[in-house]
């Protein structure tokens, strides 16, 4: 195997499969990037069981200037290879494989040698039939992972429920998380679904590394969805992920649908509101922030206290505030999340009680997005 | 650079620090009136251990032989050779509740108070003795009450700050009384040895004995940079201290900040079984003070010391604070199959259950009710 490439454009793509490298592994040929050089294409790909990611540099791609002297294929151990390439000295690099499985790097007067290992011992990465496949635009699905994964758990205790749950039916997509404490929720409508009819759990990590992976140039993803794994399509790039197992919990159920007190604020000043309460609560043990809403004397305040610190105390400036007094407590950290992916708009929340989850919406219902967060016991 | 550092003295507390006379040996000797006269040793007597085992504390006959508390029992026994030493074992379930009594009487006069250990506490009497007199005439009422509840003997220190009531409680044992007014403060200073200057041990002595400094009054003379570049941030503690200065407010009732059970084993423990049990009996422990406390924790940690010596302590942090004894013996098992099951080999001699990151019971982030509860 032997090709030279701009090393601008390898690292690029390079960086994109690294996310999925694992760095401890069961697997010691997962800690390996995979090369693979055919007539026509360069093709990594990195894996830590969980995330798949191959990505393939076409020879008739322009800036990468990419020449097959012999195609072959290796598996290099990933950390080492990678600071190798960034420090090289020249824009362009040169990779010859010998009969050994050593890998000589040459660029400028710079080579090194590294020790590989086969190619043929790296797992193979799960065959996805075509004929399931979906069409979803890049930036709708950006923004569905960014506001669903917030709410998905990092506690291995309830495995299913560190994954995003999704429903595609009817010609829509619902993706809900939960990790007990909040929920995030996202409806969008899907054109062209057809009869698509499908119900996965996607680890969040995987959909966090995805969108980090989507590039600036991919406008349409391609889907393909298997019994145990899922395929998302981004130009050159394929991401795997395996799903999750089992029933995610009913969540529907739990969406209030009456409230008794509603508060609409613009989500950017509540949220530098909540930042300045919580510069208390993470002082004291308990990360508290305690919201009093008083619609008749026009009131909204939020308070915090430390032990050690002292105390804060904030008139909320608002839109509207209607119903019934309400004194809650809840984690401001979950309120702040919750108000970043909402973006720059009017939020409205509803309250039922104290000791009930409320909702955040956008307040212009021009999204299907909802998000729930249970309150802080405080007596 | 920095100029001169402005220091305030803040002379208006009243602080007594109370300190038992050789507490435990004292409460041994009270318990066992046959020790008295005789150097008693509050440790198992070595002979019986092979050689093991530290000096908890001992009684004045024997510390006038060099013997103190965490030296190794073995040369306690040197030092003690040929004199009829007794060897006592520390019952600490005793002392303890003869601590609580000495609390007690504490609490007649403040309830502002910091308990230092078993024997120790300082007390904050500002508020009711603003007088020096009244202060001193409490004090003294202390170590009379005790003196005639329990039949020990205490040493006072009354002063402005703790720094000072504690050198003063210091100065003159077994049941001193020693009172250092701010008037007196800067003489009395002065005149301390530096040996005698709290936190001023191994380290640091010879430092500043190097440097030709023998007392108080050449220590004041040093600048603030001298003292922080030789000695850092206790530099900066000594500058402020040898001018009578320490704002440490008496912590009373301070807050737990953990709970936790631990134990030692002989023989040590070695089968994967016998540890397992062990933690899981360690951790109902801990759940059943967690509730008796009111508190629950988010933080679990678990120590584990093999034959060898070697310590590890790892700890896990639950999205939710919990006082669930179950909960907390899985999270342990966990962290044991992880981490402990690898320390076997060297046989297990200790093992520690603590949650930490405590707060109150009634504290509590509600749940959506995910896996079939009622709404």
């Amino acid at each position: 195997m032997k090709f030279t490439i701009n090393r601008d454009t390898f690292i690029k793509t390079l960086n994109d499969v690294s996310r999925a490298i694992a760095t401890k592994t069961t697997i010691p040929i997962l800690t390996g990037l995979k090369l693979d050089l055919t007539a026509d294409q360069l093709t990594m790909t990195g894996s830590d069981a969980d995330i798949s990611i191959e990505a393939s540099i076409p020879v008739t791609q322009d800036t990468a200037a990419l020449q097959i002297a012999e195609p072959g294929s290796i598996v290099l151990p990933s950390r080492f290879f990678t600071e190798i390439v960034k420090r090289l000295p020249e824009k362009e690099m040169t990779i010859t494989v010998t009969d050994t499985q050593q890998a000589v790097i040459t660029s400028g007067q710079s080579e090194f040698t590294i020790n590989g290992q086969i190619s043929d011992e790296y797992p193979l990465l799960p065959e996805i039939a075509a004929d399931h496949s979906l069409q979803l635009p890049a930036d709708v699905l950006r923004e569905v992972i960014a506001q669903t994964v917030i709410a998905v758990s990092t506690q291995d205790s309830r495995p299913i429920l560190t994954g995003v749950h999704i429903v595609i039916h009817d010609g829509a997509l619902l993706a809900v998380a939960t990790d007990t404490h909040r929920l995030s929720q996202r409806v969008v409508r899907l054109d062209g679904a057809g009869d698509a009819d499908y119900d996965i759990n996607i680890p969040g990590r995987s959909l966090t590394e995805l969108a980090r992976t989507i590039p600036d140039t991919v406008a349409t993803i391609d889907v393909r969805i298997a019994e145990n794994q899922v395929l998302f399509r981004l130009g050159d790039t394929a991401f795997f992920s395996r799903l999750l197992e089992g029933n995610y919990p009913d969540t529907q159920r739990l969406l209030p649908t009456e409230h008794t007190t509603a508060l609409t604020v613009a989500a950017d000043a509540f949220q530098a509101a909540i930042e300045r309460a919580s510069l208390l609560s993470h002082e004291s043990r308990n990360n508290v922030v305690r919201l009093v809403l008083t619609p008749e004397a026009n009131t909204a305040v939020l308070s915090s206290t430390s032990p050690d610190v002292g105390t804060v105390q904030e008139e909320i400036a608002f839109k509207t505030l209607t119903g019934d007094t309400l004194d809650i407590s809840f984690n401001p950290d979950y309120m702040k999340d919750a108000l970043r992916v909402v973006g720059p708009s009017d939020v409205t929340m509803a309250f039922t009680s104290a000791l009930r989850p409320f909702t955040i919406e956008p307040a212009e219902a021009t999204s299907q997005f909802i998000q729930l967060i249970t309150p802080i016991r405080t007596f | 650079m920095l100029g001169r550092l402005p220091i305030i003295r803040h002379d208006e507390r009243r602080i007594i620090h109370l300190d038992m006379d050789a507490f435990y040996a004292s409460v041994e000797e009270r318990e066992h009136p046959e020790f008295v006269g005789r150097p008693l040793v509050i440790a198992r007597d070595p002979r019986e251990t092979r050689g093991k085992g530290v000096v908890t504390t001992a009684n004045y006959v024997a510390r006038q032989f060099g013997v103190h508390s965490a030296m190794p029992a073995n040369q306690a026994a040197q030092l003690l050779a040929g004199e009829p030493v007794i060897w006592q074992p520390p019952n600490f379930t005793l002392y303890r509740a003869v601590s609580d009594q000495i609390h007690g009487i504490m609490h007649r006069v403040t309830e502002f108070i910091e308990p230092v250990a078993l024997d120790e506490a300082y007390m904050d009497v500002t508020r009711r003795f603003p007088d020096w007199p009244q202060a001193v005439r409490a004090a003294a009422y202390l170590q009379r009450s005790i003196r005639q509840e329990t039949r020990l003997t205490s040493s006072v220190g009354i002063s402005y700050n703790k720094y000072l009531a504690k050198l003063a409680s210091d100065y003159n044992k077994p049941f001193g009384r020693t009172i250092i007014t701010p008037e007196a403060a800067p003489l009395f200073l002065d005149r301390l040895p530096i040996r005698k200057f709290q936190g001023v041990g191994e380290k640091t002595a010879p430092k500043l004995l190097a440097m030709g400094i023998t007392t108080g009054e050449q220590l004041r003379a040093l600048s603030l940079t001298q003292l922080t570049d030789a000695f850092g941030k206790f530099g900066y503690m000594l500058y402020r201290r040898v001018r009578g200065v320490d704002d440490r407010p008496v912590a009373y009732a301070r807050e737990r900040k953990s709970i936790g059970k631990e134990r030692t084993f002989a023989p040590f423990l070695q089968s994967d079984e016998a540890c397992t049990r062990r933690i899981s009996a360690l951790a109902a422990e801990v759940a059943e003070l967690l509730q008796s406390k009111q508190r629950k924790g988010s933080t679990i940690t678990l120590k584990m010391r093999d034959g060898d010596f070697v310590t590890e302590t790892k700890r896990v942090t639950l999205a939710e604070p919990t006082q669930d004894a179950q909960r907390i013996t899985t999270e342990a098992l966990r962290l044991w199959e992880a981490y402990g099951t690898g320390m076997l080999a060297q046989g297990i001699r200790l093992l520690g259950v603590t949650v930490s990151g405590l707060v109150p019971v009634t504290m509590e982030n509600l749940t959506l009710p995910l896996f079939g509860e009622p709404l």
